[in-house]
């Protein structure tokens, strides 16, 4: 065994094993005490990943517009999440007066240890996971709705219209993106045959482990379906409607300020990590590649993903709010739904083991070829999809100037002599 | 199973605990020097105006609404997902009638208007 | 005490707790945080039961989407600040949950009190078997039988399962429909004319009332508000 590429596995090992053999006494003590400790580490790693993925965006964002970003604090400006920390630390923080001060204060716990939550049963290497739970992808997508009530929370708490509204904007937006985000997590599990997200990794890797095929080749529709709705569930950018200064303020978190605004920043950004590392292990293949110890791939991979976030938020104006719900609802759910469907069927009739060849016909065929039909599927619903919204798209303007034009005309007639 | 999911709960005490100390070691750290105008709510500099907790648009709850027929839809397919591979083309079938019986639903409120968001 | 009775000893304390302050707070939207605080404690039990996809089927289902809801409907209703926690069945339900908690106490608790169904004359109608049931002997199938690492599966298969549970699987679909149908009728665009005569229907409804009210004696009055409007300050 290569020393470097199981390093993280090496040392958790090491740990533990102290840990046990100082608290022998007590198997549940040391239990308690690995538990804790590995709970604390997950958590570091998703704190400090927070603070420098603030530097590197603002830096991205910034070279994007033609711009510098942060340059003071530190050489090329490194040392500017920690001048933040600090700010955030010591900077004073008000509850409003007219506040439901229990649910105001609390919400910003509730979004932050939800959202650290999810990184219990992320895999960073093979045996480097909080905990393997059979239901993996289900918890992620379970846990995620702890921030929506802790957005709720944040609007009602602070007693505040731009608040309460922006909370029931954002609200609205993630239940409706859980969406189609749900439909293609299925589609995966469908392939990979089951929730955990180890499971789906292994299926994605050879019995030798060098990477097999990653599901974005079987499920590329999927993929690009579950990359949106990702972005819209962490409201970023084009889907921040939530924090549409120009219309609502900063949203549900108006009132916030000093440390407790800082972890609903800690939270927004570490939903964004854990999307990106989701997206790598049910889409890329996980930790799964060749020569660079697996650790180093699943980050890259997860770094790629969230510099494709970075860019489009560089990128893209922001979308309306019935665009939004239009996107969401009358295309993407529509598309999943159907690519859902043909997945099963396809799925069913060309099956890649024997045991699913036995239970129903079907023709077996090798991973690769079936990969290759799922694709063209993917591919053809896609342009499908496509060609049917930008019909209707079409038609939809030229409604709206035929009722311009006919305005227009009444108005000419009525100012007429 | 419970060991596996100790864990999370495991994860989400010393979160708590941890975001929590941070709160709290942020307050004994923070000026505190509050006046009624900073205590009050904030809305551009306006003076606020009525009730905060106003009723909210019949909207928000259909699309709730929809967001649990898929929610339902999800939690039983999932499992059906996991043994996929075992199943009957007749299950799969039926599995198929079932997510189609649902997208009816979807375009019946698409139809009549329900998901328009003016 | 093992580690689990104490988890279960806390859950159970918490839910109990939330639940008691569901039923008697005024404020709508505290009492619906503290329903989802008793959907967690309810997953946690499934924790203990050993089936982790029920538990995360109810976090879903229930806080992410039907919390949302009640959320959502609460912020529907004018004056939820200050609900008036009672009514006139208040005192009936009281009681009723009390006794029941006596009764399940007697028959599951540690006196395990049992009652012969076949001496009580509507019971035994109710649950004709060939031998005597007794109450608080339940013959639990399941009991103490380990869940199998497959359950995921097998819960996948049986929904799907002509002999099992593949009708009720389809009749959800069609209950969903149903129940959207009728959201997607009560949340329409009404026209005008429409709303007009709606709204002369509940005025008309509500000087009867009214009427009604100044005949009877003079109600309890409504506490308002407890949030006045926010003080008002130049800045």
């Amino acid at each position: 065994m290569d020393v470097i590429s199981n390093l993280l596995k090496i040392l958790s090992d090491f740990v533990a094993d102290l840990i046990r053999s100082i608290l022998g006494f007590s198997p549940f003590l040391a239990d308690l005490v690995t538990m804790g400790l590995a709970a604390v580490v997950l958590i570091t790693f998703a704190a400090l990943s927070f603070m420098g993925l603030t530097y590197v965006e603002r830096k991205v964002v910034a070279r994007i517009q033609d711009r510098v970003g942060p340059n003071q604090a530190g050489p090329f400006g490194l040392l500017q999440p920690l001048a933040d920390g600090i700010k955030m630390f010591t900077k004073e923080d008000t509850t409003p007066a007219s506040a439901d001060r229990w649910v105001y204060n609390l919400a910003p716990l509730v979004i932050a240890v939800f959202a650290l939550a999810s990184f219990a049963v992320i895999p960073l290497a093979p045996g480097v996971v909080g905990t393997d739970l059979n239901v993996g992808v289900f918890y992620l997508l379970a846990i995620g709705s702890g921030s929506i009530i802790a957005i709720l929370m944040a609007g009602w708490g602070s007693n505040n219209k731009y608040a309460l509204l922006g909370a029931f904007r954002t609200v609205a937006q993630l239940v409706g993106y859980e969406v189609p985000m749900l439909l293609n997590i299925i589609a995966v599990v469908l392939i990979a045959g089951s929730m955990s997200l180890i499971d789906i990794i292994n299926h994605q890797t050879l019995a030798d482990g060098n990477p097999g095929i990653p599901h974005i080749v079987y499920l590329p529709l999927a993929a690009l379906v579950f990359l949106i709705s990702g972005i819209a569930e962490t409201a970023r950018s084009p889907f921040d409607l939530l924090e549409a200064e120009s219309e609502i303020v900063a949203g549900f978190h108006v009132e916030y300020s000093g440390m407790k605004f800082a972890l609903f920043f800690l939270g927004e950004y570490v939903n964004a990590l854990a999307v990106s590392l989701v997206f790598t292990v049910l889409f890329l293949g996980g930790y799964a590649g060749p020569i660079l110890p697996p650790y180093v791939w699943m980050l890259l991979k997860a770094a790629v993903v969230i510099f494709i976030f970075m860019w489009l938020r560089g990128t893209l104006p922001r979308v309306r709010i019935d665009q939004m719900h239009a996107l969401n609802w009358k295309f993407l759910v529509p598309m999943s739904t159907v690519n859902l469907i043909l997945v099963m069927i396809a799925v069913k009739l060309f099956p890649t083991s024997e045991a699913a060849a036995r239970a129903f016909g079907g023709i077996l065929v090798t991973p690769a070829a079936q990969a290759l039909i799922l694709f063209t599927l993917n591919i053809i619903v896609l342009l499908v999809s496509l060609s049917l919204a930008s019909r209707a798209a079409r038609k939809q303007r030229l409604a709206e100037a035929e009722l311009l034009e006919r305005r227009r005309a009444a108005n000419m007639a009525a100012v007429a002599p | 199973m419970r060991t596996d999911f100790a864990f999370v709960g495991v994860m989400l005490v010393t979160a708590a605990l941890l975001m929590g100390v941070t709160l709290i070691a942020a307050s004994f750290l923070r000026p505190k020097k509050p006046n009624k105008a900073k205590l009050d709510t904030y809305e551009c500099g306006m003076t606020t105006v009525g009730d905060t907790w106003v009723q909210f648009r019949v909207q928000y709850y259909v699309l709730a609404l929809v967001f649990v027929l898929f929610d339902i839809e999800a939690i039983l397919l999932f499992p059906i997902a996991v043994a996929f591979n075992s199943l009957t083309l007749f299950a799969v079938l039926n599995v198929v009638l079932f997510i189609i019986v649902l997208l009816i639903a979807l375009l019946y409120a698409w139809r009549k208007g329900a998901l328009e968001w003016e | 005490m093992t580690i689990q009775q104490v988890v279960f000893a806390v859950l159970a304390v918490a839910v109990i707790g939330a639940a008691l302050f569901v039923v008697t707070t005024g404020n709508l939207f505290r009492g619906a945080l503290m329903l989802i605080l008793v959907f967690f404690g309810m997953a946690g039990f499934y924790v203990l039961l050993d089936n982790g996809l029920f538990a995360v089927a109810q976090v879903m289902i229930y806080i992410g989407a039907i919390s949302i809801l009640i959320i959502f409907a609460v912020m529907l209703t004018r004056g939820m600040q200050a609900m008036i926690p009672r009514n006139a069945q208040a005192t009936g339900a009281a009681v009723a949950a009390a006794a029941l908690f006596v009764a399940i106490f007697l028959a599951f608790g540690p006196l395990r009190l049992t009652v012969d169904f076949s001496a009580v004359p509507v019971l035994s109608a109710l649950f004709r078997t060939e031998t005597a049931r007794t109450l608080g002997d339940v013959p639990w199938q399941y009991a103490n039988q380990p869940v199998p690492e497959t359950y995921i599966a097998d819960f996948g298969r049986a929904l799907v399962n002509i002999n099992q549970y593949l009708l009720p699987f389809l009749l959800i679909a069609f209950l969903v429909d149903a129940v959207l149908a009728g959201a997607v009728h009560l949340a329409r665009q009404r026209k005008p004319a429409e709303l007009i005569a709606e709204r002369r229907e509940i005025a008309e409804e509500e000087a009867e009332e009214a009427a009604a009210l100044r005949g009877a004696a003079s109600p309890e009055p409504l506490p308002q508000g407890a949030m006045a409007a926010t003080t008002t300050q130049d800045h």
